[in-house]
């Protein structure tokens, strides 16, 4: 099964006006402003995959089993072609017209996707929004801010300048970034694995028995919220930076008593379950009491 | 050396470095020192990957720019192939055996080092490196990456703010491990910092080779 669209055809596209009269404004305005709309029935585990330089990318999961792409162009500069392959939509947007700004190749997409699906998403300057996914998930950005919710498959994020707030989220993670902070709330991941060069890292989740939860950055603010019910082993050290405490831990399996050791802090809550390794170079762990 | 001796010799690179020793090459480089320093160059790599342990590789974006960058050139057309995937063959099995945090430090090595393979058809310069110099490789790539440009300002103008962000980590590290050579968690931090710069010089690499 195969399918290709572009908006350089035009033959797919209607324009937002047609569709909506309160859109004829837009059209009517200098930069061209097209809506793609199309449909793409899909096996369980699809995957969609979507490159987009600048704009920003939205994904939803419903309950259809079908994708939904839908998509703006806020020029006709860039074309977005969107493909099916077997079980896998690509969605692109493309340059076609030279010497165009940046902001003539801004695409924003809104997706609809079933919830098994895998996403593969790469948007560089702009932001990404994905919610009740439930299959795997891999973000590459710029600077693009990455926004995730109520997601549950194996999720690896990577920016150079974005943010990441991660909601909810249930499944291994993998965050890395150089001047992005990250803030996970309300997390229920089993393996954590965090790294900013320069963002601060706000953890607020549980600790899931045999969980793994790894925090690391150079400089910046590493702040953790544990609970008295929570169960870990932690390790926590800042090599020229500081570490401070609000909890009374007991001595762990690997130290003979709850220490402080320089910048270093190890020990326990209750019967250690999960695994909790926060480093910093020359930056601030606060250890925090949930409120 | 005219031009058609070199590019017989990167022709034949593919061979020259299964352990194939044509007379033709063998003459040419004897020679070149252009192909000489090339040579040169990738025995230092060999060299230095030997001196590591463990296992990894390369991560495929560096293939992919790699790829590019030789398509751009007009090396190669489509696939890689010829020397151009003797080559990436050649270097992922140096580099099967390096510890990923030694990894940075020694794919940019071979950037720069197909940077130099590169340089020989059109002009005629070749970096010279030799076995420790990771610190002089970072910098070569830096610069021949730099070079390269993004179209989008903003994109440029992020992607050097956080390239600065990651050499002064580099270099407070570097003074710490000085420091405390014996602190593991500093050299930890030393290590992923190579890695980040790799890594993003890698991406500015793949973007502006094209994207």
């Amino acid at each position: 099964m195969s399918a290709l669209v572009s908006l350089r055809s035009q033959r797919n596209w209607r324009n937002a006006g047609v569709l909506v009269p309160g859109f004829l404004l837009l059209t009517a305005a200098p930069a061209l402003a097209d809506r793609l709309e199309r449909h793409f029935k899909v096996e369980p585990k699809a995957v969609v995959t979507i490159h987009n330089p600048t704009g920003m990318v939205t994904v939803r999961a419903w309950t259809k089993s079908e994708v939904m792409v839908v998509a703006q162009r806020a020029t006709d500069r860039v074309e977005v072609d969107a493909e099916q392959t077997g079980n896998r939509v690509e969605v692109v947007t493309r340059q076609i017209a030279d010497n165009s700004s940046p902001a003539d190749l801004k695409a924003d997409f809104e997706i609809s996707v079933p919830q098994d699906t895998e996403l593969q998403i790469h948007d560089d300057s702009g932001g990404v929004n994905v919610s009740n996914v439930q299959g795997d998930m891999n973000v590459e950005t710029i600077a693009a801010d990455v926004t995730i919710e109520d997601v549950g498959g194996y999720l690896t994020v990577k920016t150079v300048d974005g943010s990441l707030q991660c909601a909810r989220c249930a499944g291994r993670i993998e965050a890395s970034s150089i001047s992005g902070n990250f803030r996970f709330i309300d997390l229920r991941s089993y393996n954590v694995r965090a790294q900013t060069s320069e963002g601060n890292i706000s953890f607020n989740g549980q600790f899931l028995p045999e969980g793994i939860y790894q925090l690391k950055n150079y400089s910046g603010v590493i702040d953790v919220k544990f609970s008295p019910a929570d169960s870990f082993d932690l390790s926590a050290r800042s090599l020229k930076g500081r570490v401070n405490n609000q909890l009374t831990l007991t001595p762990s399996a690997h130290h003979h008593v709850a220490s402080r050791v320089g910048n270093a802090l190890f020990g326990s809550m209750n019967t250690g379950r999960a695994k909790v390794e926060l480093s910093s170079f020359d930056g601030t762990i606060n250890i925090l009491k949930r409120d | 050396m005219g031009m058609a001796g070199c590019n017989e010799f990167v022709n034949r690179l593919e061979q020259w470095l299964e352990g194939e020793r044509p007379a033709e090459s063998a003459a040419h480089l004897q020679g070149c020192p252009s192909c000489r320093g090339l040579m040169e160059d990738l025995d230092s790599i060999q060299t230095i990957a030997r001196s590591m342990e463990t296992d990894a590789a390369p991560p495929e974006r560096v293939w992919t720019s790699v790829r590019a960058r030789l398509e751009q050139e007009g090396l190669i057309q489509g696939e890689t192939h010829g020397w151009a995937g003797g080559l990436r063959s050649w270097l992922g099995g140096v580099f099967s055996p390096v510890p990923r945090p030694a990894l940075a430090g020694a794919y940019l090595v071979a950037l720069v080092a197909v940077g130099a393979a590169l340089s020989i058809p059109g002009y005629r310069q070749v970096n010279r490196l030799s076995a420790p110099a990771f610190s002089a490789s970072l910098d070569s790539a830096e610069h021949a990456t730099l070079a390269m440009g993004d179209p989008d300002p903003a994109i440029a103008a992020s992607l050097e703010k956080n390239l600065a962000i990651v050499d002064n980590y580099i270099a407070l590290c570097e003074k710490s491990v000085q420091e405390e050579p014996e602190s593991e968690d500093a050299r930890d931090f030393l290590y992923d910092a190579y890695e980040q710069k790799a890594d993003l010089l890698a991406e500015i690499a793949e973007r502006g080779d094209g994207r």
